[in-house]
């Protein structure tokens, strides 16, 4: 413990001043402390060095945590979803399977889970967004194998193809939301249909109908805004729907350069609205 | 660190209060939200030096708190859970790094990493006392960082070790050599 001068060690030094002393030693310690200005005068050394890298970790790290509403919310909504999941005993994939209708449309899962995992935990979200943001364990986003040029067709179709009751019916019910009031949630498609998004469950989430900021009508002016980008040759097909499919949310105020709504976008539209300025031209595809 | 725990030990009353004794048991996941609110800032502070982006970050700690939640389930060992949840949280962030690093093609090179907090203009606004202990922060080994981190979130020496996989002498080891870094540079 003593070096030859009869002074603490460094590590003793340290470990008393970390209270990893055991009581004993610690005694003894102290005892010397009380006697030795050289060592106390180091202990003073060692204990500045820690406020040093407390202060540089502190301002470095701390700064702009983001708000705990947020993730908070997020995590309620997980964990009663794993709930509600362990009391049906059921397993959500093997449901997926069963309405899966792969030749038929050929849906690619937009993003894999790791890398869709962080789009519901944006640094800025705040707890008006998460009702706008989809699942991405459920709700992926899935397109069908269509190009450029069917995406932008001339034949058009002025909404998004009416999603059958049936599976409007499961996408409720995966989000444990069987019981909801019949106009409290639309059932919007994740990938627009202007921009290849199939009508399959992975593409599709019940987006609530309260009036929230990021609402049906904002993600419908950013659907209009891709689909114009991918049509006029600014933007390609696949980005236009990894990005809305990702985080339509930073989509948006990616590619109308904001960090909110913008004032002709901002108000909620009524339920079964869904007027487009650009035509959709999958007809033969709905449904 | 205003959010930092002002015990040194994992306050777990509202856990305790799951005892068969008590009547109302709290719900699970109440408690993981309590939790969840005491200990969220500490851990992204802990994730953002392995130079992460602070949503992969946020996306950890729910990792880290839905695991928490089977582990409670299971009904396993409730002590010591601050030293569960920053070594799950470490590993956690081991692997997202490694995956980051593999799809971004760059070799795993731990000490030549950036520090993760620190940009050309945070350095430049910082005084000269702070640049010069960000470098030697910046030099450490990845080991010893990690240590000077973890113990400068309120951890003991047995939970670093715990979640380092380190013996309480070679943590010991560790900090002492951090400091006297710190102290050397203080002579100068």
């Amino acid at each position: 413990m003593f070096q030859e001068e009869f002074h603490l060690s460094d590590r003793d030094l340290l470990l008393w001043a970390d209270g990893e002393l055991a009581s004993q030693r610690a005694a003894k310690t102290r005892r010397h402390l009380s006697a030795c200005w050289t060592c106390r005068a180091r202990l003073a050394e060692m204990e500045h060095a820690i406020a040093d890298f407390v202060q540089i970790y502190g301002s470095e790290l701390q700064a702009d945590l983001p708000p705990i509403e947020g993730p908070r919310a997020l995590l309620k909504a997980r964990l009663a979803e794993r709930t509600a999941l362990t009391a049906a005993g059921s397993n959500i994939w093997f449901s997926r399977m069963r309405q899966v209708r792969a030749p038929a449309v050929l849906a690619a899962i937009l993003l894999s889970i790791a890398v869709a995992m962080r789009i519901s935990l944006h640094e800025n979200y705040t707890v008006a967004q998460i009702g706008a943001i989809p699942n991405v364990h459920l709700t992926p986003g899935a397109t069908n194998p269509i190009g450029i040029q069917d995406v932008c067709s001339a034949n058009v179709a002025a909404n998004d193809p009416a999603v059958p009751d049936p599976l409007r019916r499961e996408v409720l019910k995966e989000y444990g939301l069987k019981d909801a009031p019949a106009n409290a949630y639309e059932i919007d498609y994740l990938v627009t249909p202007q921009l290849g998004g199939a009508a399959d469950i992975r593409n599709l989430w019940p987006q609530p109908s309260m009036h929230t900021v990021w609402n049906a009508r904002v993600k419908d002016a950013l659907e209009n805004r891709l689909h114009f980008l991918v049509c006029s040759g600014q933007l390609d097909l696949a980005t236009a729907q990894r990005e809305i499919s990702q985080d339509w949310v930073a989509a948006y105020k990616k590619y109308f350069r904001t960090n909110a709504p913008l004032q002709e976008h901002a108000m909620p539209k009524a339920i079964g609205m869904r007027r487009r300025d650009v035509p959709f031209p999958f007809g033969a595809l709905r449904g | 660190m205003s959010d930092a725990p002002k015990d040194s030990t994992l306050d777990i009353r509202l856990l305790a209060a799951a005892a068969p004794r008590n009547p109302v048991k709290p719900r699970l996941e109440d408690e993981i939200a309590e939790l969840f609110d005491q200990w969220r800032g500490a851990l992204l502070r802990y994730l953002s030096t392995f130079g992460l982006p602070p949503h992969d970050g946020e996306e950890i700690v729910q990792e880290v708190f839905l695991s928490l939640c089977s582990h409670l389930r299971k009904d396993k060992a409730r002590t010591n859970l601050r030293g569960w949840l920053f070594r799950v949280a470490h590993n956690l962030a081991l692997k997202r790094r490694e995956t980051d690093r593999k799809a971004a093609g760059i070799a795993a090179d731990v000490d030549n990493l950036p520090h993760p907090a620190l940009n050309p203009e945070e350095e430049l606004a910082s005084n000269r006392r702070q640049r010069q202990l960000s470098s030697i922060v910046r030099a450490l080994p990845e080991q010893d960082r990690r240590c000077l981190y973890l113990r400068a979130e309120g951890l003991r020496y047995r939970e670093i070790g715990e979640v380092l996989g380190m013996s309480l002498g070679s943590v010991a080891a560790s900090l002492e050599r951090s400091l006297a870094r710190f102290q050397r540079a203080d002579k100068r």
